[in-house]
């Protein structure tokens, strides 16, 4: 556990933040009820993260309200939370949860809604600009209730907003593009096509790195090639098609990419893939837009200056991954005002193009607009463009789901390292997933 | 209250407050854990809020494929690192058992292992393991040889934790072997060596039997920390390829954070915590038979000695 106290930090502003936007004056009736507040959060070990303690100690400097920041790494947060959230009274006053646990803590009613701070006058931005907020993020991350419980429609409400979200994106290696005059791939059958002749004309080099290890990770990479193939977990009755041509076509498009991949690949989770291209090893990476910063420090990687980036391939549709991180308030919260102000502090406009300028994730469609932000992050155009196509049903935010993913997740690895029959472990997939949702009462009105 | 009764409360009345203690300290989790697998008892709520569902986690893991999987790769996996341990530590003990310069060191060096935290010891071998950079592969490499997907491919994943649990808990079999060696009668050994017994009767018909109460201890120890290993699983394969690594302690804490099922991972517990009871019991009764065969061929041995003493 990393704990930082924010307290007379304003010093390191000045060096940390120094491309960012100048300080804003603060209204100061908004923040003087809440001057001897010290505000506790709990924040994932991730780069957005990393980035957005960078610019805390603004918020300290202009509010006057401290902030104690407790960094754990993010299945960690979650158990953290899920024991914190069941408390009378719990420590923490603002939680980053991982967009899967929306299902759970908002079940559990266990968030606040947020309609009655944005209904605050005297809590409310006026400026806040909401409609900014990039639309796929809000809907998957922030909003629960509405179509299919986790989705938006006219029963739902807000209870996050995003921050640290992540769409996919397809980056390539730019020399080997155009050593080889390659085409970068618009849609699936260039891109497997592509996938597989690259270890022909670069022996020791993978064609695209791709999480494959057993359960969740070998899940998600089969889901960033389900959505888009025109496939799903579920149709609208529940009932599991992940067995479908869609399902198996999908799941034949990661095998033929691990199978081109290079050794041990199938232990690869998005760190181990994502070395692996930073290391020169791939020539071709699909996966989350956070580790675009990383792959452009030439500490860490050796391919900087040499990627390229295009939107997430074409199947029968554009529909990139939606996912990452959400702010909410949680009900035990001992300070649940002063903590909205923080959350509408680190979401608007200025903070968010703050942060995005540290290399973190941007929650506006503004801040992707940036030419400043554009400049320093060449590749920010292709992410904002991105965003338009990023679905928010790319994966079921339900309760049972943390069941499903992780024996989609082991089927999965079987198919890919014991050549488990794609068919036979996707229909064994369907039918335990049909299990469970019958347990959970999914079929209770049929 | 007469005297009498007083003195006969007197003794329980010393051991209350250590009962209570037991009870509170020890008894409680246990009973605690056993009420929780009868809940659908999600992390979210609290136990009181829980649904009472009887058996049904039982019966559910009982009819679960995934289940029965971990719980064979569990019995596989217990059975090849402490027969192998075993194996390994008890002859490194006979090996070491005797005065040579450096020993003292030497002993150290082959206890290191174990006092490495778990964890350390998962990343350590995930990474001379691994397919580019891990040691391994680069010697088999050098030596021309094919490389090996010691963790990607679902039979090699599982020789690859046995190899990393052996490496880590040899040292503990080899430590208690040896006190148990040290600590054995000098007389006996003596009397075999005058009778003309060779070195390896002597550890087949002298050392190892003397010792054999402390290695089924030993090797009863092993065997329960085998059945929980976790943490140097999870940082190696997680569990994976499939479900190949994937033993009961980490099916458990996976059926916890990440399926969301206290109660069905409280149920996990509970099976896993009867097979090592049952495991416990056989040893029991095994080395009561033992005991109960020795003491009747040392009765025999004196009432023949007895008759003979007679007869002269």
């Amino acid at each position: 556990m990393k704990l930082i106290k924010t307290i007379a930090l304003a010093a390191l502003v000045g060096t940390a933040i120094s491309s960012a936007p100048a300080s804003a004056q603060m209204p100061e009736a908004v923040y003087a009820p809440y001057q001897d507040v010290t505000l506790v959060v709990n924040f994932p070990a991730h780069p957005h993260y990393d980035a957005a303690m960078r610019v805390l100690p603004l918020f300290t400097e202009e509010t006057g309200i401290e902030v104690e920041v407790d960094q754990l790494q993010y299945l960690r947060m979650r158990e953290r939370q899920t024991l914190e959230l069941t408390q009378d009274e719990g420590d923490y006053d603002l939680i980053a949860y991982v967009v899967f646990s929306k299902a759970d803590y908002v079940f559990a009613d266990q968030l606040h809604n947020l309609a009655r701070f944005f209904m605050d006058p005297s809590l409310a931005d006026p400026n806040y600009n909401a409609e900014d907020l990039i639309d796929g993020y809000v809907q998957n991350i922030g909003v629960a209730g509405g179509t299919k419980g986790y989705l938006p429609g006219p029963t739902g409400s807000l209870f996050g907003i995003p921050f640290g979200s992540e769409t996919s994106v397809l980056g390539y290696r730019t020399d080997v593009f155009e050593e080889h005059g390659l085409d970068v791939p618009e849609t699936y059958e260039e891109l497997l096509e592509l996938a597989c002749l690259i270890p022909e004309l670069e022996p020791d080099m993978g064609g695209l790195a791709s999480r494959a290890a057993s359960g969740h990770q070998a899940s998600h990479a089969y889901l960033l090639h389900l959505n888009p193939l025109g496939g799903g977990i579920f149709d609208d009755s529940w009932e599991p098609i992940v067995n479908n041509a869609q399902g198996v076509e999908a799941a034949e498009a990661l095998k033929s990419i691990v199978d081109c991949g290079i050794e041990g690949s199938t232990t690869f989770g998005p760190s181990e893939a994502a070395a692996a291209f930073a290391q020169g090893q791939y020539a071709m990476f699909l996966d989350s837009i956070a580790f675009a910063a990383g792959f452009e420090d030439p500490s860490r990687s050796t391919v900087a200056g040499n990627v390229g980036w295009a939107m997430h391939p074409m199947g029968v549709e554009r529909a990139s991954q939606t996912g990452g991180f959400g702010l909410a308030i949680p009900r035990n919260a001992p300070n649940a005002e002063a903590a909205f102000l923080l959350m509408q502090w680190l979401t608007s406009p200025r903070v968010d193009l703050m942060i995005a300028m540290e290399g973190g994730n941007p929650s506006r469609f503004s801040t992707y607009e940036d030419a400043a932000l554009n400049e320093r992050f060449p590749y920010s155009a292709t992410f904002g463009e991105a965003l338009r196509f990023a679905d928010p049903d790319w994966r079921p935010i339900i309760p049972t789901w943390g069941e499903i993913n992780a024996d989609l997740g082991t089927t999965l690895s079987q198919i890919l390292t014991e050549d488990l029959d794609i068919q036979e472990g996707l229909d064994g997939v369907a039918e335990r997933a049909r299990g469970i949702m019958d347990e959970a009462g999914y079929y209770a009105w049929q | 209250m007469n005297i009498q009764a007083a003195n006969r409360l007197t003794p329980y009345m010393f051991l209350a407050p250590a009962a209570a203690v037991m009870i509170i300290a020890l008894l409680y989790p246990i009973g605690y854990m056993v009420y929780a697998s009868f809940l659908d008892w999600n992390p979210s709520q609290r136990i009181g809020e829980a649904e009472f569902i009887g058996l049904r986690n039982y019966i559910n893991l009982w009819n679960s494929d995934s289940f029965w999987e971990s719980f064979w790769v569990t019995i596989r996996f217990a059975a090849f690192v402490v027969s192998i341990e075993m194996f390994i530590g008890v002859g490194l003990a006979l090996l070491l058992d005797r005065q040579l310069r450096g020993m003292a060191v030497l002993r150290t060096i082959f206890i290191l292992p174990m006092m490495i935290a778990p964890i350390v010891v998962g990343l350590m071998w995930r990474y001379m393991y691994h397919p580019q950079v891990g040691v391994f592969n680069r010697w088999l490499n050098n030596l021309g040889f094919d490389t090996i997907p010691f963790l990607g491919d679902s039979s090699w994943a599982f020789a690859s934790v046995v190899i990393a649990d052996i490496w880590q808990w040899t040292p503990f079999i080899f430590i208690l072997a040896l006190a148990a060696l040290q600590s054995l009668p000098s007389s006996a050994l003596e009397a075999a060596r005058v009778d003309g017994a060779t070195g390896w009767q002597q550890i087949l018909y002298i050392k190892l039997p003397l010792m054999l109460p402390v290695l089924i201890v030993t090797c009863l120890l092993r065997l329960i920390d085998a059945f929980k290993v976790l943490e140097v699983i999870l940082v190696m394969t997680n569990g994976g390829p499939g479900l190949s690594t994937e033993i009961l302690a980490l099916r458990i804490s996976r059926t916890a954070s990440e399926f969301r099922q206290l109660g069905e991972a409280a149920a996990m517990s509970n099976y896993l915590l009867i097979l090592l009871m049952v495991i416990t019991a056989i040893m029991f009764v095994y080395t009561r038979l033992n005991d109960a065969r020795l003491a009747r061929i040392r009765a025999a041995g004196a009432k023949a000695a007895q008759a003979e003493e007679e007869a002269v």
